[in-house]
């Protein structure tokens, strides 16, 4: 930045994998960092993976040392459960308003240990399981989360519905568990604003002519992720509804990619890597793709394509896909190119979602004022320069914020923008 | 000085206390010879129990440490701090695990308790042949070297100069702006590329700090983050080889396409009117699309993927400048008829689809092939193909522009090694970790961006110089001195054989070759601790510091004992 007399700190918001980048660099640079974080967690998306593509990396062993190194650096302050809700000022010279809700677990006397899960009487649904498992009123998503410290989810805990309970507090050896914590108004001044706040997928309900929603076994690709994840509902056991392995499964690709009038760029990918989970746990198992244009950038992309083609699996450029049932059997239809119409009956249906914004961008658009494009991302200035710059000067985007992308481009512009942050030229 | 061992038992509350019996823990250790101290604590990572711990190293005058605990993932740095606090070397102390790996898998307590007594055992037998390791500083030149003066090399130098910082910006030809410089418009926003390139190339040349050298070559580099030394080929005005030092490298050495006269099958260089993408880029360029006899092509096939199968990759872009070719041909001859040969669409992303979209609507015809090639059909060109179900067709037009797959550029090999980074089997630069660090390589301060580094547009070649400037910025920072890893490794003169086995397989470059001595050395600098070089020594030479042969020995030792 130029001599003007800039403050040097920066907020990042959101602490998936392109916001943990942002601030570990901004800290290297000297820089203090806000990180404020939605959820009561880091990694975002990236940690509901087991493995990521092309080379079947185990995606916590990647991305765990970072999250580690992100809480023990002093330079950056991790607010989680936290919100932006006002913006004011400019390039330079920013002050942000968040909003951080209490956890009533206390980050320092909490050791993780988890003692009180068991004692809470309410049980619901984990959202991070794509509902596939239930949690508890106090509760952290999957084990391994980080921070590894629960939180109290006072719109399910019965105390803070009026009754008595103190389970959790009587369980905690440590007097982790604060009833009294409030939520906390906080005012930064910050110099520049990194945005990083992920995206969300289409919700298949929306094309009833998947199943989704409607038959047992038809999964977003999300909640197969989970399924295969070793920390996730089934401790990584792929089983169908009822209980039983699946023999036959379909993967549809482009799901949602007509309405939202965009390619997804990374459903292709995933697509093929769900081909791969399945082949490794069921090595019997009959896997068929169905894909319009097979869409596989980049130096090392074709020969993982070409690696899972070897294990069998089919791939079909179709159309007209329909998911049914014909008696007790689901069923799916299409129409292969050459115009025939086939049907195959299939234990398991998983759907590849498009990548859509967030649900809260046009919010957050608001209150930090910049640019949303037609779709609904946060828009780049120009689409002749860097796109990682927003319509708003010292306002930075970044990750599938933008638009949909792969991790390693993800972490490119997250480095990019800290980049266009230290750099004497902005 | 006399030996001083204090052992202190995290209870972790009731995590650790519930499964060891702790107090068992405490006579098996106490008895130990040279075991000063042993005490346990309600919870030692607690600011009290930090406090504690502090506290007792001082009055105990305790000269070793172990803390029997959790993962040292958790609090080994934790502790480390006590002991800087305490005044005691923080490598003098040693972690043992057992919570993670005791406590909480072991189901019996007598197991628990008797493995919790083998693992602080295996701890002791270890920090009693810890030898003290000392962080060393060592000063860092801010200054960067850009290798390759196209556009990524050019955001890169925009991004870094400043007063305090100089870029030597190294182009191979005689003028800077690369590849684009030929390209009328870039697909996304079709407008003109000239008005982005002339203006950062402008800005390059006007920026002080920026050192450009055309029609320049590096010779050698020698050194490593911080401090490389550089040679050039080309000499100054007296004659002299031109060198400076900088402390950081970014390489922008760009790409090149796949020569279609390796695959007969599409005529290029036997048969008129069929031409490169390049080519085709340099002629819309002129203003002007023409055929050979100077009249304007009625008909125009451009065919993807040409190069696909050989190189075994998808190059991301060629779908997108497809598209935007009939754009061109569209925009400067409105009644030719243009065929686009694809086999699968590519177009990832927020905004191609619908440049797609337009583009249909202007009355290009989209085909989709599995196979296809060219033949001669007096002054026109055979498009023969298979569609998607084999059928065979074919079309006939004035002309044909093949949509090459890229490479790296020619002389990427070259400059790897004179840098001393790896390429991946595709011949690209080789990134330090595929997702998360796709701008390093293994060689700490040798960056990669734009086609060099793989396949991409110019909008991602764009993100990828200002990260690889974002990297430099913030670890090579002026006047800020650097800390290399201390847990490094070293070679014993007297026993190394000079084989250089460790040579060839330490990836950090870190090891060289003393001629005069005939044995290997370390740079510690260089050097990330890794082992590669202990594991594969045969003669024992190479050690690493903290994860001695007698420290691993010792603490396995007491383990199974």
């Amino acid at each position: 930045m130029t001599e003007k007399k800039h403050n040097a700190d920066v907020l990042v918001i959101g602490a998936g994998i392109a916001g943990i980048e942002a601030s570990l660099m901004l800290s290297k640079a000297d820089r203090r960092v806000h990180l404020v974080e939605k959820t009561s967690y880091t990694g975002g998306t990236t940690i509901k993976f087991e493995e990521v593509f092309s080379n079947m990396e185990c995606s916590t062993c990647m991305i765990a040392p970072i999250q580690q190194e992100l809480l023990q650096d002093k330079n950056i302050n991790l607010l989680t459960l936290a919100e932006v809700e006002e913006v004011k000022g400019s390039f330079g010279d920013f002050t942000v308003k968040v909003n951080k809700k209490a956890r009533y677990v206390d980050m320092v006397n909490c050791i993780g240990c988890n003692a009180c899960f068991d004692p809470c009487p309410v049980s619901l649904k984990n959202e991070f399981e794509e509902g596939l498992s239930e949690r508890k009123a106090i509760y952290v998503p999957c084990a391994g989360a980080l921070p590894n410290i629960p939180m109290i989810d006072t719109e399910n805990c019965i105390r803070f519905k009026g009754k008595k309970c103190t389970a959790c507090q009587e369980a905690c050896m440590f007097e982790a568990i604060d009833y009294n914590q409030k939520d906390e108004k906080l005012e930064l001044k910050v110099g520049a604003i990194i945005v990083a706040t992920g995206f969300n997928i289409f919700d298949s309900k929306n094309l009833p002519k998947y199943g989704y929603g409607k038959f047992d076994d038809v999964y977003s690709a999300l909640e197969f992720e989970r399924l295969y994840a070793s920390n996730g509902p089934t401790e990584g056991n792929i089983v169908l509804k009822n209980g039983k392995t699946p023999k036959s499964v379909a993967i549809v690709h482009c799901v949602g990619r007509d309405e939202k009038g965009y390619c997804s760029s990374v459903c292709c990918m995933y697509s093929l890597k769900f081909s791969h989970y399945l082949k490794t746990k069921l090595p019997e198992i009959k896997i068929s793709e169905f894909y319009t244009d097979l869409c596989i950038p980049g130096k090392s992309h074709q020969k993982f394509y070409e690696k899972i083609k070897e294990t069998n699996v089919d791939m079909i450029r179709a159309s007209e896909i329909e998911v049914t049932k014909q008696g007790k059997e689901m069923v799916i239809k299409y129409n292969n190119g050459s115009g025939k119409k086939h049907t195959h009956s299939m234990d398991m249906i998983i759907l590849a979602p498009a990548i859509q914004p967030s649900d809260d961008a046009s919010k957050l658009a608001k209150t930090l004022g910049i640019d949303l494009d037609e779709y609904g991302f946060f828009q780049e200035k120009s689409l002749e320069d860097s796109s990682v710059v927003s319509s708003k000067p010292g306002i930075f985007i970044v990750g599938c914020a933008q638009g949909p992308k792969n991790i390693q481009d993800s972490v490119s512009q997250a480095i990019a923008a800290v980049g266009k942050i230290l750099s004497p030229s902005e | 000085m006399e030996r001083k061992i204090g052992v202190y038992i995290c209870e972790c509350g009731p995590n650790i206390s519930e499964k060891v019996d702790i107090d068992k823990v405490i006579d098996a250790i106490s008895s130990i010879e040279d075991i000063s101290v042993v005490e346990k604590y309600k919870l030692l990572c607690s600011a009290d129990g930090k406090k504690f711990l502090e506290e007792q190293i001082k009055k105990q005058g305790l000269t070793h440490l172990v803390v029997a605990a959790c993962s040292p993932k958790e609090h080994e740095k934790t502790f480390m701090e006590v002991c800087e606090n305490a005044d005691i070397n923080p490598y003098l102390l040693q972690l043992a695990n057992i919570r993670e790996q005791c406590a909480w898998i072991t189901e019996d307590k007598d197991e628990a308790t008797k493995k919790a007594i083998r693992m602080i055992r295996a701890a002791i037998g270890r920090v009693r042949y810890h030898s003290p390791l000392d962080k060393k500083e060592i000063e860092s030149n801010p200054d960067v070297l850009v290798i390759g003066g196209g556009i990524a090399g050019i955001e890169a130098s925009l991004q870094l100069a400043n007063t305090d910082r100089k870029v030597y910006l190294i182009e191979k030809t005689s003028s800077l702006g690369g590849l684009v410089t030929n390209f009328e418009k870039n697909f996304l926003g079709m407008k003109p590329i000239s008005d982005t390139i002339d203006k950062k190339i402008q800005d390059v040349k006007n920026n002080k700090n920026i050192k450009i050298f055309t029609d320049a070559e590096v010779e050698e580099v020698i050194g490593f983050f911080g401090n490389f030394e550089i040679k050039l080929k080309n000499s100054d005005e007296e004659g002299d080889p031109i060198g400076f030092n900088v402390g950081a490298i970014v390489l922008a050495t760009g790409l090149t396409l796949f020569d279609p006269k390796n695959s007969l099958k599409y005529g290029y260089g036997e048969i008129d009117n069929i031409i490169t993408s390049l080519e085709f880029e340099k002629m819309n360029k002129t203003g002007k699309i023409s055929l050979k006899n100077g009249k304007p092509p009625k008909s125009v096939a451009i065919i993807h993927c040409v190069g696909r199968d050989e190189k075994g990759y998808c190059s991301e872009i060629c779908c997108m400048y497809s598209l935007k070719f009939a754009r061109y041909l569209k925009d400067k001859i409105p009644q030719v008829k243009v065929s686009n040969f694809y086999s699968d669409l590519c177009i990832p992303g927020k905004t191609h689809q619908k440049f797609y979209e337009q583009t249909k609507e202007k009355n290009v015809d989209l085909i989709r092939f599995t196979d296809v090639g060219i033949t001669k059909n007096k002054d026109q060109l055979n498009i023969n193909y298979k569609d998607e179900n084999g059928n065979k067709k074919s079309l006939l037009v004035d002309m044909a522009i093949l949509s090459s797959a890229v490479e790296p550029a020619t002389d990427a090999s070259k400059v790897a090694e004179i840098v001393g980074i790896s390429q991946d089997e595709k011949s690209f630069f080789a990134e330090a970790h595929e997702k998360i660090n796709p701008v390093s390589t293994s060689t700490e301060g040798i960056y990669i961006v734009g086609g060099a580094q793989g396949p991409k547009d110019i909008s991602s070649t764009l993100i990828q110089s200002e990260a690889a400037a974002g990297k430099i910025l913030s670890s090579l920072v002026p006047g800020r001195k650097i800390e290399p890893e201390v847990k490094v490794s070293h070679i014993s003169e007297s026993f190394c054989i000079g084989c250089k086995t460790c040579i060839s397989v330490c990836s950090y470059g870190a090891i060289t070759f003393d001629e005069a001595k005939k044995v290997s050395v370390v740079n510690e600098v260089i050097c990330r601790g890794c082992g590669n070089c202990v594991a594969a020594c045969p003669s024992g030479a190479a050690s690493i510091k903290h994860f001695k042969f007698n420290q691993i020995y010792q603490e396995l030792k007491e383990a199974v004992k």
